[in-house]
């Protein structure tokens, strides 16, 4: 078996894989290399061929493979060696990384830090279990986008969604440009789950009808759908009875939620947030295993991906840091606490020490709130919705204002009495 | 008069604003909008939408079968599915790299389509 030391190992090549190595190179790290099953560059980025990418980072309007470019140029100058065809098996808790690659076989990489850059995959149907057979024709959003527009080919010619995240409201909008019909886009929710540019600019463009508050309830056909049974839902979600009709197609696609990929995470003994999915992490994305970082999706599921490439150049940065400066002294850590309507922040600490960009996300839609952290910031915001990511920056002399000893700061979305 | 609504995409509040178009076609009145941005984006959506169309077009004599493709500004929103009619139609061969143009003034609208990846041999 080979064996060999390296620096960083950074594990997936997405844009938080790209974004973190690039950091941890440009930070100082030497021998930093990029761990990749597929055999370029850009993990999901090559799909996702709409626009929309990059305009918060690059401040322009970019498609996923051309923000997958930038990052791809800006690596190869770097001197970051990627690994292509390496697919990562093993993690150990000391930080050695067990890898099969095309090239050289079995071989394990002794790091001196890891990044995690797995991303997330998508539900399925096996989530779910909606009554019906198992024909031919049933395939996640995102399965169906490699298919369209990678591959070549188009799943179907009458087709329901399931879901109205992004990828299913963009899935949409591509099948229709390609000729086929979108009988329908099914939310079980009473709001839409993705940003409402893609209801717009997807569905209204298209008049692809939005059926809120309904589900699957079953799905017909033997060989091949033929059609699904599409009901109204009560307060608990579930389908009521009478309500349900039949939508003939041909295809049934699932946009119903994405899961952080953390069977590696695991094996290397990082805890996971039960809400996220995700690895817990500090504000230098850090996980509960020392030298061990993570950054993007694997952590909690973005809306922009501009938003990953921060998040992993953090982890980069930190990764690198950890190298250079040796192991950091556990310095003050205080835990961030959702509170009222928040669901999630990352990071899940923080230490006080420097400015710190708090990712967060609502449990349910609200108009004027107060965005409220502790005692040492608020902001007001008009409208908070759970498909769309919140990031409050606290500033150095915010934080400054934390007492000593505070051990935790709840973080709510309060309702502004005075509008 | 008529009325037209028109949904902001600005931001997650997401305002159906109305518009009151007077016999002209001129924007007489806004409703509904909650700030100035939304007001001057619903006025343009209303005068001449536009949108990026994104797609793809098949390749020849490269192990890729599809090279992925954009108009380089966005064009009217009506032109999306002609558009798609001509991008069906065209078909390119390798070496193609990232910004070129694969179909110049697409249905004179004075836009091209550019391809938005590198396509191999």
């Amino acid at each position: 078996m080979t064996l060999r030391d390296v620096d960083v190992a950074v594990i997936g090549s997405g844009p938080a894989g790209m974004a973190a190595a690039i950091k941890a190179k440009e930070t100082g790290a030497e021998n930093v290399v990029i761990m990749e099953r597929a055999e370029q560059l850009g993990g999901l980025l090559h799909q996702c061929i709409h626009n929309g990418f990059g305009l918060l980072y690059f401040k322009e309007d970019l498609t996923g493979p051309e923000y997958a470019h930038r990052f791809v140029e800006k690596v190869m100058d770097s001197g970051v060696r990627p690994l292509l065809q390496t697919m990562v098996v093993g993690i150990s808790p000391h930080r050695d990384v067990t890898a099969v690659s095309s090239q050289e076989g079995y071989i394990t990489f002794r790091a001196k830090s890891i990044v995690l850059a797995m991303g997330c995959r998508e539900r399925t149907r096996g989530a779910l279990n909606i009554p019906g057979g198992r024909p031919a024709g049933i395939f996640t959003a995102g399965t169906a986008q490699r298919l369209v527009n990678v591959e070549g080919f188009v799943p179907g010619k009458k087709v329901v969604i399931l879901g109205s995240g992004d990828v299913g409201m963009i899935m949409a909008r591509r099948l229709t440009l390609e000729g086929a019909k979108v009988e329908a886009v099914v939310e079980i929710l009473p709001y839409v789950g993705g940003l409402i540019r893609n209801e717009v600019q997807c569905l209204h463009d298209f008049n692809i009808p939005l059926l809120l508050e309904h589900t699957v309830s079953r799905i017909h056909g033997e060989k091949r759908v033929e059609a699904v049974t599409v009901a109204r839902v009560d307060k608990d979600k579930n389908p009521i009875a009478g309500t349900g009709r039949q939508i003939e197609c041909d295809t049934l696609l699932l946009s119903v939620g994405l899961i952080p990929e953390n069977e590696l995470s695991l094996m290397a003994g990082v805890e996971l947030a039960p809400i996220t999915g995700g690895p817990v992490v500090d504000e230098g994305r850090q996980t509960s295993v020392p030298g061990i970082f993570a950054g993007g999706n694997v952590v909690h599921v973005h809306d922009l991906v501009d938003n990953v490439s921060w998040e992993s150049e953090l982890a980069g940065q930190s990764a690198a840091e950890f190298i250079i400066g040796g192991k950091r002294a556990a310095g003050r850590r205080v835990n961030l606490k959702p509170g009222r309507n928040i669901r999630y922040i990352v990071p899940h600490t923080v230490s006080g020490e420097k400015e710190v960009s708090l990712y967060m996300r609502v449990n349910e839609p609200e108009e004027d709130v107060r965005l409220k952290v502790g005692s040492i910031m608020t902001k007001t915001v008009r409208a908070v919705k759970p498909g769309e990511m919140l990031k409050l920056e606290l500033s150095q002399a915010q934080l400054s204002k934390l007492k000593e000893g505070t051990a935790e700061i709840v973080v709510d979305c309060e309702e502004r009495g005075d509008r | 008069m008529a009325e037209v609504n028109i949904i902001c995409i600005g931001c997650p509040l997401g305002c159906t604003a109305t518009l009151t178009i007077g016999d002209g076609g001129e924007v007489a009145a806004i409703t509904g909008c909650e700030c100035k941005a939304g007001e001057k984006y619903v006025v343009e959506e209303y005068k001449n939408p536009v949108r990026v169309l994104t797609a793809t077009v098949v390749t020849q004599g490269s192990p890729q079968p599809l090279l992925p493709v954009r108009t380089a500004v966005p064009i009217p929103k009506a032109k999306l599915l002609p558009g798609m009619k001509v991008l069906a139609k065209t078909r390119v061969k390798p070496p193609v790299k990232i910004g070129d143009v694969v179909i110049p003034n697409l249905l004179d609208t004075g836009i091209d389509v550019a391809s938005t990846s590198d396509l191999a041999i």
